[in-house]
């Protein structure tokens, strides 16, 4: 919708990993010219949907809401959803992420960061379960450089039980973490967020949403110092995944 | 008359000289009398009076804003003939157009939105970037990038009765560029910043922007087809930005007046826009399109329809309005955000329909093209403007009254500093010199995920600043885009001639230092007054610099922008030309970094000293100033362009930076900022002069270049006829310097990260 703003390199990282990505306007899903359950993979991208004047994501999300029986049809199916920066912020605004209650209810909130500025910087994650979407590329513990850009990307659960609990569950997929791994407080985690989380999964693995963007790490680094990358190899991953379903 | 007419009849005829000037005053028209009167003759030869419409649009057709009055002869004079093969349109559409290879072409834009940014600086600043966008998008482009060149008064400047403090303007334009540009989606990713006393009531926001697109789908800014429609897209239409140019086209005078001046901005209602548009152009359903820009309607209507040969009939009422009650003139002249006027063949009526209708755009058809030269308007039936579109859009020229001032020789030579490390370390705090990254980290820089290099770069969380960024457009070639923007107002203030062309050299050597070859050039002059003969004599030279600078260097000037009356209380800002400058990199593994990446490396001087201080930022911290700027050796600078890129791609040299503000002292101690690698230098041998001439200079053309020394065999060869001059070694986390063997500079790298960073502390 207006004001989602990554679709352009989502796009072209989805098409570079063989996919046949197509965009979908949330319009064209009103208006019942698409249909959710068409597809074999859902990517909801970054941006500033609907000018995010009120809560980030929160105008997206309530349009989406109309639709949430597909959708939930369509999560309920294993097929990927992937929600990154903004389109992270709506998932978890639909209760889709991390949905310890399995009820679509609100336990997590993306809030402003603890800088109280727009963060537009690089970063690293590390990797922290073997992971069905992202397990072909991706193992428990790596670590890899990753970019971020937001300003509201501080991650705090509802109570300490839904924390403790998506700890348990094993649902925290990503934290943000130095080059060698150790989490090391801002900048390296630069929102601020409750255990450096960057990313969380669904129990059932296949909604994760995360705030950096994968989808602009897609050339390769001039710099090898730098190590694995947060970019294309994620999209091959999900490709890995979504072809063995 | 019937009643509740809108037809509003303004007597002018048989008037005299006051009454002329009084009502230019109270219509609001920023016209002078000379300039009424021209008007008053015109209808009296039409034998009747004009309406109240008719005096707007002639008053932002003739504003120094709209029509250049004051500049226009000279930038015929100067930058006509500065054309390369390679330019597809240049100085004729809303924006240029140069072609990268055979498919594509960049299209690029640089404007001014000085005077509604010092009133309403986040506003002001929002809307500079929204409309530049605009000006890319209306060519048919993708916008790809942004870029900003901000000049700001005095940091401690605490404001006046009227003006508001440094540090207020300075964080409501900075929040404007990032809410809007972060909004829209579109990576800021290049610029600068500079502060000077001068511009304390007239801070300058330059905002530009870099589009990518096929060169068959260009969009011209014209129309030669009659019975096409003409529809606005976008935004509505509002009394925001009523007279903008009129107030740009003037002194500030910071009254509320001109507070309602400023147009309001919505990134969210352009964002869509864009992706409507690109869709419409893509499917070739858009004949001619502009944006509503300056003057509104009124001069884009004006100049879309007369540039194509023909004319247009408006009906006023089927415009889109925000609020009810607006008068047909305010209709007519409103300078509200985010509108696009678009000519279309009927017959695509209902295909632009389906786009804009999925993307939630409103629109409306305003009229049709017609054939003649006329331009007629009714609102509900009743013409309001009759006008020969010859006349409206002929604009006036006029060749004011300057003078230049002559060089004061003299050269600035101070006792040397007793410790150069503070001085250096203050050099580095200064904040024309130190990290913008409290500013360049509220960007998104990376957005469209084609930032190859953006304003930082080097180890994660410990980058500097970067002399250019890089930016794919995403072609089938690979080629890149290298873009920089920027001034060197000091050195411009000393001698607007030759200052002017050391800021075409710096934008080149940026360029070359970031591992691309220069390509086209565009200006944004920011003058005072040109009532001033003095300003006039500034800008003349600096018109004319810049003019010798690009044919010396085989560059065309592709785009300009004049902002005019940067003055306040008769009181001018110093002569600030920007040089936008765009640059070709043919494979994205040759960007050059600026830092030194390992240790080991020899370290490299590249061209010749000119040992005077003059202009420098050095100079300016001891608060002296001097005005005799030698002439730069194009010729040196040519050498470089003809040489570095080919040290680059035969894989030469590990790291460039170019020497510029602050001398070679600030431009080594930056090299070490990126990887934290420190080096140990001589700089006896960089020519002659004095340690703190050495160290200090800005002038002549310089790189600073570190290289594997088992390739400096291969490096002069490749250099020709280049000076270059190993100083030292790269290694260890300490900068040491010594002069002829005498140690005069030792310090951490970690504190002169400190010091480079904190320069901006107390304004962000």
């Amino acid at each position: 919708m207006e004001g989602t703003n990554c679709d352009s390199e989502a796009y072209r990282a989805f098409r570079q990993s063989k996919f046949i990505p197509e965009f979908v306007h949330i319009n064209e899903l009103d208006r019942g010219k698409k249909r959710i359950g068409d597809y074999s993979a859902v990517f909801i991208p970054g941006g500033f949907s609907g000018g995010d004047y009120i809560r980030a994501g929160a105008l997206f999300s309530a349009r989406l809401r109309k639709h949430m029986p597909s959708i939930i049809r369509f999560v309920d199916s294993g097929r990927p959803v992937i929600g990154v920066c903004n389109g992270f912020q709506i998932l978890a605004d639909l209760g889709l992420l991390p949905d310890i209650s399995g009820k679509q209810e609100r336990e997590v909130a993306l809030s402003v960061n603890k800088s109280g500025k727009f963060e537009c910087r690089d970063t690293y994650l590390r990797v922290e379960s073997d992971h069905k979407l992202i397990g072909s590329r991706y193992k428990k513990g790596d670590v890899a450089l990753a970019t971020v850009a937001h300003s509201e990307g501080r991650l705090i659960f509802r109570n300490e039980e839904t924390n403790a609990e998506a700890e348990k569950r094993n649902l925290v997929l990503f934290r943000y973490s130095n080059q060698t791994g150790e989490t090391a407080g801002y900048p390296w985690n630069p929102n601020g967020s409750a255990g450096d989380i960057a990313g969380l999964s669904n129990e059932s693995g296949n909604v994760i949403g995360m705030m950096p963007h994968p989808e602009r790490k897609l050339f390769v680094s001039r710099d090898h110092s730098v190590g694995k990358v947060f970019g294309q190899d994620f999209f091959s991953a999900i490709h890995d995944y979504a072809i063995k379903q | 008359m019937p009643k509740n007419s809108h037809r509003n009849i303004v007597s002018i005829i048989g008037k005299n000289d006051k009454i002329l000037v009084n009502l230019s005053t109270k219509l609001g028209l920023s016209l002078d009398l000379s300039e009424m009167k021209l008007l008053q003759g015109y209808f009296e030869k039409e034998g009747r009076e004009p309406t109240d419409v008719e005096l707007n649009a002639m008053a932002q057709a003739w504003s120094e804003h709209s029509c250049y009055k004051s500049s226009k002869f000279y930038l015929k004079k100067y930058f006509q003939d500065l054309k390369q093969d390679y330019v597809y349109l240049a100085m004729e559409d809303d924006a240029a157009v140069v072609k990268i290879d055979d498919e594509y072409s960049y299209v690029v834009k640089m404007e001014s939105h000085n005077h509604p940014s010092a009133v309403e600086p986040y506003g002001g600043a929002a809307t500079g970037v929204g409309g530049i966008i605009r000006d890319v998008l209306c060519m048919g482009a993708q916008p790809i990038a942004l870029l900003d060149s901000l000049f700001f008064g005095d940091p401690a400047f605490h404001g006046s009765k009227n003006s508001m403090s440094t540090r207020s303007l300075f964080s409501g334009v900075v929040s404007g560029i990032r809410d809007y540009g972060n909004r829209v989606g579109i990576p800021t990713v290049s610029g600068s910043i500079f502060f000077h006393s001068s511009y304390n009531h007239n801070p300058l926001v330059n905002a530009g922007c870099v589009g990518v697109i096929k060169t068959r789908d260009v969009i011209r800014s014209r129309i030669s087809e009659p019975d096409y429609l003409l529809l606005i897209a976008g935004g509505r239409t509002g009394r925001d930005g009523i007279h903008g140019v009129n107030f740009a086209s003037r002194s500030i005078a910071h009254s509320e007046e001109d507070s309602k001046s400023v147009q309001l901005g919505n990134p969210i209602v352009e964002q869509p826009l864009i992706h409507a548009i690109l869709e419409a152009s893509e499917g070739g359903l858009i004949a001619g399109m502009k944006d509503l820009g300056g003057g509104g309607m009124s001069s884009a209507i004006g100049e879309l329809v007369h540039s194509g040969g023909i004319g247009a009939r408006i009906e006023l009422e089927k415009v889109l309005l925000k609020e009810e009650g607006m008068e047909p003139w305010e209709i007519w002249v409103s300078e509200s955000q985010e509108r696009m006027l678009l000519a279309l063949n009927p017959s695509y009526y209902d295909k632009i329909k389906k786009i804009f209708e999925l993307w939630d755009i409103e629109y409306s058809v305003i009229g049709r093209t017609e054939n003649g030269h006329r331009l007629s308007i009714t609102y509900n039936g009743e013409t309001v403007l009759d006008l020969d579109l010859g006349f409206m859009t002929s604009g006036l020229e006029y060749e004011r009254p300057f003078e230049v001032n002559p060089p004061i020789r003299g050269t600035f030579l101070p006792s040397e500093p007793k410790d150069f490390n503070s001085t250096l370390l203050k050099m580095l705090s200064d904040p024309n010199i130190g990290s913008r990254e409290p500013v360049v980290r509220q960007y998104d820089h990376t957005v469209r995920g084609s930032t190859l290099q953006g304003p930082l770069s080097g180890r994660t969380n410990c980058e500097g600043p970067t002399d250019a960024s890089v930016i794919s457009p995403q072609i089938r070639s690979g080629k890149s885009l290298v873009i920089t923007s920027g001034s060197r107002p000091l050195i411009v203030a000393a001698n607007p001639l030759n200052g002017s062309k050391y800021c075409v050299i710096e934008a080149a050597m940026n360029i070359l230092s970031t591992g691309g070859r220069p390509h086209s050039i565009v200006d944004c002059l920011n003058f005072g007054s040109p009532t001033h003969k003095k300003v006039m004599g500034e800008l003349i030279d600096s018109i004319k610099g810049i003019s010798e600078a690009a044919r010396e260097l085989s560059l065309p000037v592709v785009s300009g922008n004049v902002s005019l009356y940067n003055s306040y209380r008769s009181e001018n800002i110093i002569p600030t030309p920007v040089i936008l400058m765009i640059g070709l990199l043919d494979k994205s593994e040759n960007i050059v970094s600026q830092f030194i990446p390992k240790e080991g490396l020899g370290i490299y001087v590249a061209g010749r000293l000119v040992s005077s201080l003059n202009g420098s930022a050095y100079e300016h911290s001891l608060d002296k100033e001097s005005h005799d700027i030698d002439k730069p050796d194009l010729k040196e600078v040519k050498d470089f362009m003809a040489r570095i890129p080919g040290c680059v791609e035969k894989g030469l040299i590990a790291a460039m930076h170019d020497i510029s503000d602050g001398g070679l002292g600030v431009a080594l101690a930056e090299m070490c900022l990126g990887y934290g690698i420190g080096m140990n230098v001589d700089i006896g041998g960089t020519g002659f002069g004095t340690p703190s001439q050495k160290l200090f200079s800005e002038l002549g053309s310089r790189l600073l270049i570190a290289a594997d020394p088992s390739k400096e065999e291969l490096l002069r060869k490749e250099m020709g006829e280049l000076r270059l001059t190993r100083i030292g070694t790269s290694g260890g986390s300490k900068m040491e310097i010594s002069h002829n063997s005498v140690p005069i500079i030792d310090l951490s790298v970690k504190e002169m990260r400190e010091s480079f960073s904190s320069a901006l502390t107390a304004l962000v």
